[in-house]
C-alpha cells in the first residue's frame, strides 16, 4: 500500500452556532488525487483550512507522515510540506508575477535585497518541468483568471511541497484550462506528490481522481476509489436520502398552507427578463442570457451553487442592478430581502423606524415631496413590528440590537410592504433557527396566496427550501438559468442539476 | 434591570457626556501641565474665564466674533462627516471662500449693500465649493481618498492667498502683504450695536438649525445620513445614489467653510492677509467631532473652542501663560473627545453584552 501523507480523523470544527465539521475523515496518499465532494455548506472549505493549519480542529486527529501533529498557523504546515492553493487569490495586484512569487522566499534574499535572478531561474525550471508558463514581468492585476491561478500554483509548488491541496480550482476556469490544470494535477501525483482537489462539478472530478471523498453536513459519508463509485452513487452520498429538514416541515405544516404548488391559476405576468446579460469586472459572464416571466402569485425558486449567477439575477429583479444586455423590466413595487441582512439590508446604527424609513424613504406612506414624515413612518414600524413578530421593547432600538431572527423578521416585514408587485428574496432564512425559518417560509406562501399578491421570486442555496416552496423550480449552473422538469424535483435531480452533471435520470448536460 | 440597563446605555451614548468628560478631562490635564510649568494653574483658570466670559464685552465682542468661523466651519464638517467623507481641507475651502469673497469686495465698490454683501458671501461660498469639488471628484472618479486630497488642497490655497496678497489683490501701495479694505458697502452690520459682533453670528446659528433641520427632517438629509452609516445597506436597501449623496455633502461642506471666510472678511477683518485664519479649518474637525457630528451641538462646541482662544490669549496677558498653552490644550481636547469615545464605544458594548 503506498504511502499516507496526511490522515485527517473525526475532525470537528465549530463556528459560533454552525457545525461545520461535525466527524470529518480524509486520508491522502502519496502518488493519488483524492477528490473531495460535497454540496454548499458541507464543510470542504474548513476541511482544507485544518489541513493547511488555517484552522484549528476543536476534536479528532491529525497525523503528518503517520505522526501526530497540533498545527500552529499556516507556516507551520507549510514546513511539513502541506501547500495550499487559495480558492480567492492572494497575490498583491500591483506587483508583477515575479515579485509575487518571491514574495515570502527568505531563502533567496542576500540581505535586504530580493535575489530575483535566483527566483526566476528557480521559477523557469518549474515551468518547463510542470508546462505552467505565465509572463513573470507582467503585473497581476492586468492577468486573466486562468493565468492568475497559475502563478498562484507555481506559488505553491516553488515550496515544494510533498502535498498539494486546491480549494474549488476550477470555478473561475474556463472549459480548455481546466484540462490542462487536471494533466498538471495528474503530473504532480505521479510524480509521488499527493494532490487533493476540492470540487463539486461530479463529471470534472471523476476524469481526474483517483479516489473520492464526500462530505455531507460536515461528516465524511464515502470515501472509496474512483473506479469503485458512478455519478449516482456520489449525487446520492453529496444530497443525502434523509428527509427535509425540521425547519421545512414545520413550515409546511403551519395551518392553512397545503403544501405544493397552488391548484388556482397564477396571476398575469408582473416581471420578464429577456436574454439578459450581466457581466463581472473582468468581462466574464455571471448571467448569461437568462429569460425569464415571473407571474404575480407564484414562487419562483432558483438554487444553484452560490456564484452560480443566482445573485445577479436577483439583483436585476430587484431593480438593483441594470443588465449589461438584453432587456429587464421589471415593476415599481419591488421588495428585496438580501442575502446580506446585517450589511445590505439594515444599518445597525439606525433605530427600527430609521430601518423601515430606509427602504420606504421614496413611499408615499413616508414621505410626502421632499419631507420625511417620521410620524407615518413611526407607525409602519410599529406595524411591522407588531404584524412580524420582531421582538423588542419599541422602535427606537437600534436594529444591531436586535438578534439576527428578529432583524430578518424586520427586513421581510418591511419587503412586504413594499412588495405591492414583487418580492425578491435570497436566502431568507441562512442563519435563522426552525421558528423563523418557518415564520419566513409561511410568509412567502402567504402573500403569494393573497388576492392581487405579488410574485416571488426565491434564491436559494438550500434545497429543501427550493423544493418545498417553489412553484417552479430553475437551477443556475454557470450563470444559465435550467428550468427544472416536473420528473427531477427531487433532491437528487435538482442536486445534479446543480452540479452541472449527469443528472440521476440521465439528463443531459445542463452547460452543454 | 433590563430597562436600567438600556438606560445606562442610552446615557452612554449620549454626545453630552462625551463632550461634558473631555472638557473635565482636559481641564484636570491642563491644570497640571500649567503646574508643572510654573504656572500657577487657579490664575491662569480665571484669568481665562474672566477674559473669555469675565464680561458682556468679552462674551460678544471677542469670544462669540471668533466662535463664527468655527461654527461655520465645524457644520462643514459636520456635514461632510455624517456623508461619510472626509473633508480635512476646511481650512483651503475657507482660504478659497476668503480669496473670492475679497475680490468681490475689492471690486463691488459702486453696489448697494443690499446686493454687494450676498454676491460677496455666494462668491465666497462657491470658491470653498470649488476647492471641495477636487477631492470629492478625485474621490468618485478615480478612488482617491479625500483625506489626503482635501488636506493637501489646503496648502494650495493657504499659497494662493498669499500670492494674493503679495501680487495681483495686494494693496495698491505695495507696502503691506495684504488687499486693501473691502468697500464699505460690502461689509456685515454689527449685530449688536458697540461690539464686535456682526450679523455673521446670526448666520451662523440659523445654518446650525437649518443645518439640523434638514439631517432631521428631509428625505435627502436622511439620505445623507444614510449614506453615511452605511454606503451598503442605503444603496441596497435605500436604493440611494450615494455617489450623488456624497458628492452634495461634499461641496456643501465646503461651500460652509468657504463662507466661513467670507464671513471673516466682511465681518472682522475688512481685508485679506496671510494667517488670516489660525487654523480654524483644522480646529473645525474638533469641534465637529466634540459636537457628535450633531449641527446644534457644534454651536456649542463652536463657542468653547472660541472661549478657549479668547480665554489663551487673557492668559497670556494677565497671567503670562504663553499663548501655545491654549493651542496644547486645544490638541488635549481633540485627544480626550478621540479617547472618550473609544471608552464610550466600549462601555456601550460593554453594557449591551451584559
Amino acid at each position: 500500500m503506498t504511502r499516507v501523507l496526511a490522515r485527517l480523523e473525526r475532525i470537528e470544527r465549530r463556528f459560533g452556532a454552525v457545525q461545520a465539521l461535525a466527524s470529518a475523515d480524509l486520508e491522502v496518499r502519496a502518488g493519488e488525487v483524492h477528490a473531495v465532494l460535497g454540496e454548499n455548506g458541507a464543510g470542504k472549505s474548513t476541511l482544507l483550512g485544518v489541513l493547511g493549519g488555517m484552522l484549528r480542529p476543536d476534536a479528532g486527529a491529525y497525523a503528518i507522515g503517520g505522526e501526530p501533529v497540533n498545527l500552529d498557523g499556516p507556516r507551520d504546515a507549510w514546513a511539513r510540506g502541506i501547500g495550499l492553493v487559495h480558492q480567492h487569490f492572494m497575490l498583491v495586484p500591483a506587483l508583477t508575477v515575479l515579485e509575487n512569487l518571491a514574495l515570502g522566499r527568505r531563502q533567496h534574499t542576500r540581505g535586504l535585497s530580493i535575489d530575483y535572478g535566483r527566483v526566476a531561474a528557480e521559477v523557469s525550471t518549474l515551468m518547463d518541468e510542470t508546462g505552467l508558463v505565465v509572463p513573470l514581468d507582467e503585473r497581476v492585476e492586468g492577468l486573466s483568471v486562468g493565468v492568475k491561478q497559475r502563478v498562484e500554483i507555481l506559488k505553491t509548488l516553488l515550496r515544494a511541497p510533498v502535498l498539494v491541496a486546491l480549494d474549488e480550482p476550477t470555478a473561475a476556469l474556463a472549459p480548455a484550462e481546466i484540462v490542462s490544470l487536471f494533466g498538471l494535477l495528474r503530473q504532480l501525483a505521479s510524480a509521488g506528490r499527493g494532490v487533493v482537489l476540492v470540487a463539486h462539478k461530479i463529471d470534472e472530478v471523476l476524469g481526474v481522481a483517483d479516489r473520492v471523498t464526500v462530505l455531507r453536513r460536515g461528516r465524511t459519508v464515502l470515501s472509496e476509489p474512483r473506479d469503485r463509485v458512478d455519478a449516482t452513487r456520489l449525487v446520492k452520498a453529496m444530497v443525502g436520502g434523509e428527509p427535509p429538514s425540521a425547519a421545512l416541515v414545520g413550515a409546511a405544516r403551519a395551518p392553512g398552507f397545503p403544501d405544493g404548488p397552488p391548484d388556482r391559476p397564477r396571476g398575469p405576468v408582473i416581471a420578464t427578463l429577456e436574454d439578459v446579460v450581466v457581466r463581472d469586472e473582468s468581462g466574464r459572464a455571471s448571467l448569461d442570457h437568462a429569460s425569464l416571466a415571473v407571474h404575480r402569485g407564484e414562487i419562483v425558486g432558483v438554487a444553484g451553487i452560490e456564484g452560480s449567477g443566482q445573485r445577479e439575477l436577483a439583483l436585476v429583479l430587484a431593480g438593483r442592478r441594470r443588465p449589461d444586455g438584453g432587456e429587464a423590466s421589471v415593476p415599481s413595487g419591488v421588495g428585496f430581502v438580501p442575502q446580506d441582512r446585517t450589511a445590505e439590508a439594515l444599518i445597525g446604527d439606525f433605530d427600527l423606524v430609521e430601518n423601515v424609513a430606509l427602504a420606504m424613504h421614496a413611499d408615499a406612506r413616508v414621505a410626502s415631496g421632499a419631507r420625511m414624515r417620521w410620524a407615518a413612518a413611526r407607525e409602519q414600524a410599529e406595524d411591522v413590528r407588531s404584524r412580524f413578530g420582531v421582538v423588542s421593547p419599541d422602535v427606537d432600538v437600534p436594529a444591531r440590537e436586535l438578534s439576527g431572527g428578529n432583524q430578518q423578521r424586520l427586513v421581510v416585514g418591511r419587503e412586504m410592504l413594499l412588495a405591492k408587485d414583487l418580492l425578491v428574496a435570497e436566502n431568507p432564512a441562512r442563519g435563522l433557527d426552525v421558528s423563523a425559518t418557518a415564520f419566513v417560509h409561511a410568509e412567502l406562501r402567504r402573500v403569494t396566496r393573497e388576492e392581487g399578491g405579488p410574485g416571488v421570486l426565491l434564491v436559494s442555496n438550500d434545497l429543501d427550501e427550493a423544493l418545498a416552496l417553489s412553484d417552479r423550480l430553475f437551477v443556475m449552473t454557470r450563470g444559465r438559468l435550467v428550468p427544472v422538469p416536473e420528473g427531477q424535483r427531487t433532491r437528487e435531480g435538482v442536486g445534479a442539476l446543480m452540479l452541472g452533471g449527469a443528472g440521476a435520470s440521465g439528463a443531459p448536460d445542463a452547460n452543454a | 434591570m433590563p430597562d436600567a440597563r438600556r438606560s445606562l446605555a442610552r446615557w452612554a451614548r449620549s454626545p453630552v457626556v462625551v463632550a461634558a468628560g473631555a472638557v473635565a478631562l482636559t481641564a484636570g490635564v491642563a491644570g497640571v501641565l500649567l503646574a508643572l510649568g510654573g504656572y500657577d494653574p487657579w490664575a491662569a483658570a480665571s484669568a481665562a474665564a474672566v477674559g473669555a466670559f469675565g464680561s458682556p464685552e468679552a462674551v460678544l465682542s471677542i469670544t462669540a466674533v471668533r466662535a463664527v468661523p468655527l461654527v461655520l466651519t465645524g457644520l462643514g464638517v459636520t456635514l461632510a462627516f455624517r456623508a461619510g467623507t472626509w473633508n480635512i481641507g476646511a481650512e483651503g475651502q475657507l482660504y478659497a471662500g476668503a480669496v473670492a469673497g475679497v475680490w468681490v469686495g475689492l471690486v463691488g465698490g459702486g453696489l448697494p449693500g443690499w446686493v454687494l454683501v450676498p454676491v460677496l458671501l455666494g462668491a465666497a461660498c462657491v470658491g470653498g465649493a470649488l476647492w471641495a469639488s477636487v477631492p470629492i471628484l478625485m474621490k468618485l472618479r478615480l478612488g482617491v481618498s479625500e483625506v489626503i486630497t482635501s488636506l493637501l488642497m489646503s496648502f494650495v490655497a493657504i499659497n494662493l492667498a498669499a500670492y494674493m496678497v503679495h501680487g495681483p489683490l495686494q494693496e495698491p501701495r505695495g507696502v503691506f502683504p495684504q488687499t486693501a479694505p473691502i468697500a464699505e458697502a460690502a461689509r456685515l452690520p454689527a449685530l449688536v450695536p458697540g461690539t464686535r459682533l456682526h450679523v455673521g453670528a446670526l448666520i451662523a446659528l440659523a445654518l446650525a438649525a437649518a443645518l439640523w433641520w434638514f439631517l432631521r427632517e428631509t428625505r435627502f438629509g436622511f439620505q445623507v445620513r444614510a449614506v453615511g452609516a452605511s454606503r451598503t445597506a442605503a444603496a441596497v436597501a435605500g436604493r440611494i445614489d450615494a455617489d450623488r449623496v456624497m458628492l452634495f455633502a461634499f461641496l456643501t461642506s465646503g461651500a460652509l467653510a468657504g463662507l466661513a471666510g467670507g464671513v471673516q472678511v466682511a465681518g472682522v477683518t475688512y481685508a485679506l492677509y496671510e494667517g488670516l485664519s489660525p487654523g480654524w479649518g483644522y480646529t473645525a474637525i474638533a469641534v465637529a467631532l466634540l459636537a457628535g457630528l450633531h449641527p446644534l451641538g457644534v454651536l456649542v462646541t463652536g463657542l468653547l473652542f472660541g472661549a478657549l482662544d479668547a480665554g489663551a490669549a487673557a492668559m497670556q496677558r494677565e497671567a503670562a501663560v504663553p499663548a501655545v498653552w491654549a493651542t496644547a490644550v486645544q490638541a488635549l481636547v481633540i485627544l480626550a473627545v478621540l479617547a472618550l469615545g473609544r471608552a464610550q464605544r466600549h462601555l456601550r458594548a460593554e453594557v449591551v453584552r451584559v
